[in-house]
């Protein structure tokens, strides 16, 4: 009798064990797809250039827009000449404001300042922001 | 009969009620060409049940749509002021229907059917029929219609030249459609295909064999673009089934597994 | 060890949690004779766990707007990584569901589970099993499809048959006088929101019914008798019977696999058969497709409609079946649970079922 209940119960964890490699397999399956299914989606448009018509921004304004998946501007300081920056404040990571008047960048939530190079005049950041290539082609801005 | 009633009067209803809203343009079924000719013997009601099997009829191609006239007035019907056209001249067909094919007339206008109009050549509808039109197939070109004019043995060799471009667009096709079926996204495919489709048949419209001889092959290697796009899919869906057969195999044996341990109690129970 | 040994204790000693579990596990015990239909709770209760999950997740890249609906599911079908698989699983499950919905409902009819004491539980069941069609309605207006547009126009264009009221209740239920925007709002709030909400609460009622009234025995073997009805309240104990935990859990679990691997096999290999051709296309207000079919579970109403001279009585008589069912218990008050001493019960039984498969067959075909 105390034979038989021992053969089971041994064959009850050799099977629990099975059950439970069978079962540890099909979640971590499953999760896979769940995780690639939440993870972000490259779209094509996000690696490539950004195209903007010249007239979108004036001699001394600024254009913001979105470049690979981030806030960036694009500014014309002097006719015909180009810049395009990122508008992500590197202190902590605020939207930088064009100030027209002072022809210079503003961060609202530290008083971060910038020149139109990118370069920090004063207060909290630490780095300069991040410049990106531009080129004119006819009448459209690339920004890569 | 009470059935088809309820049903009819569930549609009708639903019909109605998306008149009332003025929100549903007119419905092929409705227009009073089909109401007044429906009804008419012969020669006059003969195209609405012609029609009705066309593959005009399935893309809702109505009678104005090629004829003109107002199809919500009975009075004005077929008034010209309302621009009801008719039935056109023999010499006048291509352009009749060239208003929707313009790629195909331009071709046949310069083929040497085309050139022949005047003297009696073929029209569209010698080979395409007039109201019963289907969806063009190569079968259209066949012993009995070409030889009506001339010898079959021309029009053969052009029939052996593309029907290996036909068959395998019609293969594609129904590949796309599968495709479809499974709820892959095929409106490009679908457009690519169509398109393709489209300029080979102008092609043909030029019956010149050695035109057609000399194009089939970029017409070939455009295709072959697109069936690899379309192996591709299947390739990753006989994947997934491959997975699927895997996953499904696993939860089998987790179930007959867990069945073995029950019986390891039902032993004790 | 020692440190789940310690937590366990830890809990133990403020919530008594060792007690709790012993008392619903280990020492609930079951009928000896209990069955294989008895597993489909467990089965349910998994599979519409998995909705919950499926669900859930396909909320992050659906768009509840008739402009973007369609083509929000057609990017989930096409871009997003394992979208088809998620959107599958959650299409052919809520299918599978009504399976089992309908299993559980019919063996708990032929067994006689649904009489006093059990009226409650058979009350909140048959909620639930209403609340799942409610699931599936406004489940798939939400990729407005063709099929979603034309099939939800049918649907709620047969409340127009009720006097007074019908064209009010029409309008009330699309939200506008036809399907529109509003309506997609208000089944897709019901269907994230209200339903789930509903379902939970219901459930737990469900759940705690069975528990707290006791398992039925099956009414089949020699031994069964009746039991006796009593003036107050009675768990229904059965000594010596079989533990729920591990004996019977283990049951339910390998079910719980095979209803699973059920899924996984459709989802893989034959999803079309729930998607028919018109939900394929996105919806069109002014083309009504032709034959325009409900799904298979709703065939059966859908042709009663049709049968009826008018659509008033073919409503009241729906109405009237699944009132008739709602209160059964309270109309089929003798004890006697055991199939081969209900003779006019079985026959109506099988009749039903008959006239439920016939109406969907007819349904389909017509």
């Amino acid at each position: 009798m105390s034979d038989i209940s021992e053969n089971s119960s041994q064959r009850r964890t050799f099977l629990g064990i099975i059950l439970g490699a069978i079962g540890a397999v099909i979640a971590g399956a499953f999760s896979w797809p769940l995780f690639r299914f939440l993870s972000p989606i490259k779209k094509s448009g996000e690696a490539g250039q950004v195209k903007i018509p010249r007239q979108q921004v004036q001699v001394g304004g600024a254009h913001f827009f979105s470049f690979q998946g981030r806030p960036a501007v694009l500014l014309q300081p002097q006719a015909g000449e180009f810049v395009a920056l990122s508008a992500v404040c590197t202190h902590l990571g605020c939207i930088v404001k064009w100030v027209g008047d002072k022809q210079e960048f503003l961060c609202p939530c530290h008083a971060g300042r910038f020149s139109p190079a990118g370069q920090v005049l004063g207060g909290p950041p630490p780095e300069p922001l991040n410049t990106y290539t531009v080129a004119v082609d006819g009448d459209d801005i690339l920004i890569s | 009969m009470k059935i088809l009633h309820s049903l009819y009067g569930l549609i009708v209803l639903i019909l109605f009620s998306l008149l009332l809203t003025g929100s549903l343009a007119v419905a092929a079924e409705e227009t009073v060409c089909i109401q007044c000719h429906g009804g008419l013997d012969g020669h006059l009601g003969e195209p609405v049940a012609q029609w009705r099997t066309s593959v005009h009829a399935a893309n809702g191609i109505s009678c104005h749509d090629c004829h003109g006239g107002d199809p919500t007035d009975f009075e004005m019907a077929m008034s010209p002021e309302r621009g009801f056209i008719g039935v056109p001249e023999y010499a006048g067909v291509p352009d009749f229907c060239g208003r929707c094919h313009v790629g195909v007339k331009e071709d046949y206008l310069a083929s040497a059917h085309g050139q022949a109009l005047e003297v009696g050549g073929p029209n569209c509808v010698t080979c395409h029929e007039n109201h019963a039109i289907q969806l063009a197939s190569i079968d259209l070109i066949n012993e009995n219609t070409c030889s009506m004019c001339h010898d079959y043995e021309r029009a053969a060799r052009v029939k052996n030249e593309i029907s290996s471009t036909e068959a395998s667009l019609t293969k594609l096709e129904a590949s796309v459609a599968a495709l479809h079926r499974v709820g892959i996204d095929t409106q490009r495919l679908k457009e690519e295909l169509f398109a393709s489709r489209n300029a080979f048949r102008r092609l043909f419209h030029t019956v010149n064999i050695e035109k057609i001889k000399s194009q089939t092959a970029q017409f070939d290697q455009d295709l072959s673009e697109t069936k690899a796009t379309i192996s591709d899919y299947e390739n990753r869906l006989g994947q997934r089934k491959l997975i699927g057969g895997v996953f499904v195999a696993l939860l089998v044996l987790g179930g007959i597994v867990a069945l073995l341990i029950r019986r390891t109690y039902q032993n004790k129970e | 060890m020692n440190l789940a040994k310690e937590a366990m204790d830890w809990l133990d000693r403020r919530l008594g949690v060792s007690d709790l579990i012993h008392s619903n596990m280990g020492g609930y015990l079951l009928p000896r004779n209990i069955n294989i239909w008895y597993t489909l709770g467990a089965v349910l209760m998994a599979m519409f766990g998995l909705q919950f999950l499926t669900g859930i997740v396909l909320l992050v890249y659906y768009v509840p707007h008739t402009e973007k609906a369609f083509a929000s599911v057609t990017m989930i079908m096409n871009e997003v990584p394992y979208g088809w698989l998620l959107r599958y699983l959650h299409v052919v499950g809520s299918n599978l569901i009504m399976v089992f919905l309908l299993l559980h409902l019919l063996s708990v009819l032929f067994m006689g589970s649904y009489k006093r004491p059990r009226e409650l539980t058979w009350l909140s069941g048959f909620g639930l099993l209403n609340l799942g069609f409610a699931f599936c309605l406004t489940g798939y207006l939400l990729p407005w499809s063709q099929l979603s547009f034309w099939a939800t126009t049918v649907a709620t264009d047969a409340a127009g048959a009720i006097p007074v009221v019908g064209d009010y209740l029409v309008a009330f239920l699309r939200g506008g006088p036809s399907v529109g925007e509003a309506t997609l709002g208000r089944f897709f709030a019901l269907h994230v929101m209200g339903l789930p909400m509903a379902f939970l609460g219901l459930v737990g009622f469900h759940l705690f019914c069975v528990r707290r009234i006791g398992i039925s025995s099956p009414p089949f073997g020699e031994d069964y008798q009746p039991t006796a009805l009593t003036q107050h309240f009675h768990h229904e104990e059965h000594p010596g019977g079989v533990p729920f935990h591990p004996n019977y859990t283990i049951k339910d679990l390998s079910m719980v696999f095979f209803a699973l691997a059920a899924l996984v096999a459709i989802t893989f290999y034959a999803p079309w058969l729930f998607i028919p051709l018109d939900a394929l296309d996105p919806a069109d207000p002014f083309t009504t497709p032709e034959h325009i079919k409900p799904e298979w579970y709703f065939l059966w109403a859908y042709q009663t409609l049709k049968i009826f001279p008018s659509e008033l009585l073919g409503l009241a008589s729906q109405g009237a079946a699944m009132g008739f069912l709602a209160i059964l218990p309270f109309l089929d008050r003798s004890p006697e649970r055991r199939p081969g001493k209900r003779p006019i019960f079985v026959a109506l039984y099988l009749l039903g079922i008959l006239l439920f498969v016939g109406l969907s067959i007819w349904g389909h075909y017509s």
